[in-house]
């Protein structure tokens, strides 16, 4: 690839021309507002009043005494547990089931099991509230039909299980999009390496270790990228299944910022977390495409 | 020309990005200056009655309005109150913004609002169109602070409520009647009445604490008849230094934690939301539950149940206190050029014509009804309406105690889900509540 060849005869700035619509959009809704939250945090600012008082670092030395971001950026980092890993590897086993074999309906079940990813979180959000409802939702009425009556939980009101009840709605989510991205890549892979596997007296669970998993490196790379960028900046689904409760035990760094810039008047603050939790999530982001590249050199 | 064409797409959707980015490069029709009844003038409203009712006396006040008003134009802006909170404050620094406003009361709202300069005083027109005589001061208070924005319940009037509230008791009277029950005199029988109902294998108290907010109305609904008038108020305005880790606070929790414990609330509460806890209580599940009178329009329609509503009722020889005060308040904006004619809208809003749209929608009007209204009392409204003149003559209208600090509301919800979650006890409860307090008072002294 050599970006900076232009066209024979063809001005280099047409290419500027090109993008330009698009990066105006960008610049204007995405890189200046991130510019302003990041000014924003050395200030001590409600939000609104004319009253701005530069405090420098003292909105980040706070947060690494706020015990609640603390706290909820811990759960942030369970999530990635139910928004990366799971999703992951039931997308892998469901793509290697849907994309090789010759099933029925297969169009059927792709596109089904790829629907969550479809639905907005907040009508996600409500569905789910419904069916971990103690009194009326399926889940416990099935419990019970089924003879398990002492399983039944109020699952989001509950101190233990409603992080991993919010967190397995996002599995529901994120497994879809992990599977899609697998299929697409499994496109690539010769059929021989299949054959010749199975020549060589390869089972199917070998071959799923040794020549899909390898090949879906780079979407492997790029699912667990996004997803995990989807768990440390939750909101909405949270927001709308338990507010973080109960008591603060579904609290996640987004809710915090939330509550600190338009509940509490604390814009400046909110900037700060906003500023770390971007520039982690960056960090994170980095990090893997770092092991992902140098995994290939060495090949 | 080829180059022309391809370049025309780019250059208009630039010229428009530029336009929608600088707002005020679009040109606005000029706007009257307030007096000049030849043309018309622009009134810009923003309320929260975005439910159809609500939605429906406020269309009707506003139309009556201009009518009365020839060459007023009311434009009306509704939101609901979520909404509202996040974006009046930004709207009220521009100087085109909402005229008159809806302002949640309390410090991280008006006292902020009012910190950063942003409403304006009226005790000018208070004393213009005699708001003194329709309101006690223990309402007045409630919408304001003094000028810096500092001291809550004293100091400049900032805003008029049109609407009522008072927390109590809602009952299912066809439940009672089968069993015999009688709508009890004393905190002790009334207790005693949710061991009868709970051994009669119904569900006594239909409660969700999911959205967190209500589990605040049912603690603080005992705590009401726990403390006295002058400590709510100073707790709730932040004056003469009182702690919320006081013994009558921790019995309140005990009690609550009690009612719990003995299955009193719905089976799985924790897991239920409030709007689908009061679903079940209509469809005839649970003998009673604890809330706000604005509950009471929704209980009157699509139901075959019968309801009824009781002030949670007082430990004997105590007196009786409750959660109540005035719904949100309409506000002005400091900067607008259209005052005079704002506070007309104001006093529109608290007339007694108001007073009588809302008892019809079956909404406490904060303003004393017309005798002549005609409103229909033998009903669950009535209910309400009793128990909101029996704490208003008796000087026993409590107040919402997530008003205390910025951080209350979200403190007391995450504490009382887990004293109710069994997490920590009464006294650890009210500990950890009072360290936000005495943060708060010692963030503003």
């Amino acid at each position: 690839m050599q970006p900076n060849r232009a066209y024979p005869g063809e001005k280099k700035w047409k290419g500027w021309l090109y993008v330009l619509p698009g990066l105006l959009v960008y610049l204007v809704f995405t890189f200046i507002p991130i510019l302003e939250t990041i000014r924003t945090s050395f200030y001590r600012w409600d939000g609104f009043s004319s009253e701005k008082i530069f405090v420098g670092l003292e909105n980040y030395a706070r947060l690494f005494t706020d015990n609640d971001f603390l706290r909820a950026f811990s759960h942030n980092l369970v999530f990635i547990i139910f928004y990366c890993l799971i999703p992951i590897l039931i997308g892998l086993a469901l793509a290697s089931l849907l994309g090789r074999g010759k099933l029925p309906g297969m169009n059927f079940f792709r596109t089904v099991l790829f629907l969550p990813q479809v639905i907005s979180m907040v009508v996600v959000g409500v569905i789910w509230r419904w069916i971990f409802n103690p009194t009326f939702g399926p889940l416990n009425l099935a419990l019970r039909a089924l003879g398990l009556g002492h399983l039944t939980r109020a699952w989001l009101g509950d101190f233990t299980l409603a992080l991993p009840a919010v967190g397995s709605i996002a599995t529901w989510v994120e497994y879809g999009f992990c599977m899609i991205l697998f299929l697409a890549g499994m496109q690539r892979i010769p059929e021989e390496y299949y054959e010749a596997s199975s020549l060589d007296g390869a089972s199917r669970f070998q071959q799923l270790i040794h020549i899909t998993i390898p090949s879906l490196r780079p979407e492997i790379v790029v699912a667990m990228i996004t997803t995990i960028i989807a768990a440390l900046r939750v909101f909405d689904l949270v927001y709308v299944t338990t507010r973080g409760g109960p008591g603060n035990s579904t609290l996640v760094a987004g809710i915090v910022i939330y509550r600190a810039a338009f509940l509490q008047n604390q814009t400046g603050y909110a900037a700060a977390l906003a500023t770390v939790l971007m520039l982690i999530i960056l960090a994170i982001s980095l990090l893997i495409r770092h092991f992902q590249s140098q995994t290939v050199e060495l090949e | 020309m080829k180059s022309f064409h391809f370049l025309t797409p780019i250059l208009i959707i630039t010229a428009l990005l530029l336009v929608a980015c600088n707002g005020s490069a679009v040109p606005v029709s000029p706007e009257p200056t307030d007096g000049s009844s030849s043309t018309a003038t622009t009134l810009v409203v923003w309320d929260q009655f975005y439910r159809d009712v609500e939605s429906h006396v406020m269309e009707t006040l506003n139309a009556e309005f201009e009518q009365a008003h020839p060459g007023v134009k009311i434009e009306r802006v509704v939101k609901t109150l979520d909404d509202l909170k996040v974006t009046l404050k930004l709207a009220l620094t521009e100087p085109n913004g909402p005229d008159v406003a809806q302002v949640n009361q309390g410090r991280s709202d008006m006292g902020a609002m009012v910190q950063a300069d942003l409403l304006l005083p009226l005790n000018a027109y208070s004393e213009q169109y005699g708001w003194g005589s329709i309101f006690s001061t223990s309402v007045t208070s409630r919408n304001s602070f003094t000028p810096d924005g500092k001291t809550f319940g004293q100091g400049n009037l900032y805003g008029v409520s049109p609407t009522a509230e008072v927390v109590g008791v809602y009952y299912n009277k066809g439940i009672f009647a089968e069993h015999g029950w009688q709508v009890p005199q004393t905190f002790e029988e009334f207790e005693s009445l949710l061991a009868e109902i709970k051994a009669a294998g119904i569900t006594p108290i239909s409660f969700g604490s999911l959205d967190g907010w209500n589990a605040i109305h049912e603690f603080s609904a005992i705590q009401h008849l726990l403390v006295t008038p002058e400590y709510i108020n100073n707790l709730v305005y932040g004056v003469n230094n009182v702690s919320f880790d006081i013994p009558e606070n921790q019995k309140a929790a005990e009690i609550l934690l009690n009612w719990a414990n003995s299955g009193y609330f719905t089976e799985g509460y924790a897991g239920i939301g409030y709007d689908d806890s009061n679903l079940l209580f209509k469809a005839g599940n649970g003998a009673m539950t604890i809330t706000g009178s604005w509950l009471a329009g929704e209980l009157v329609t699509d139901t075959d149940q019968q309801f009824g509503f009781f002030l949670l009722p007082p430990f004997e020889g105590k007196s009786s206190m409750a959660i109540g005060g005035v719904g949100i308040p309409f506000a002005i904006r400091k900067t607008t050029d259209k005052a005079d004619l704002a506070a007309e809208y104001l006093n529109w809003m608290v007339s007694p014509r108001a007073a009588e749209l809302w008892a019809k929608a079956g909404m406490l009007p904060a303003m004393s009804l017309p005798e002549d209204a005609g409103i229909e009392t033998d009903n669950l409204f009535g209910d309400t309406l009793i128990a909101w003149q029996t704490i208003n003559t008796n000087n026993a209208v409590g107040h919402f105690i997530d008003w205390a600090t910025p951080t209350f509301y979200d403190t007391l919800v995450a504490e009382l889900q887990k004293l109710l979650g069994g997490m920590s006890t009464p006294a650890e409860f009210t500990a950890a509540v009072q360290k936000d307090y005495a943060a708060y008072l010692d963030s503003i002294k």
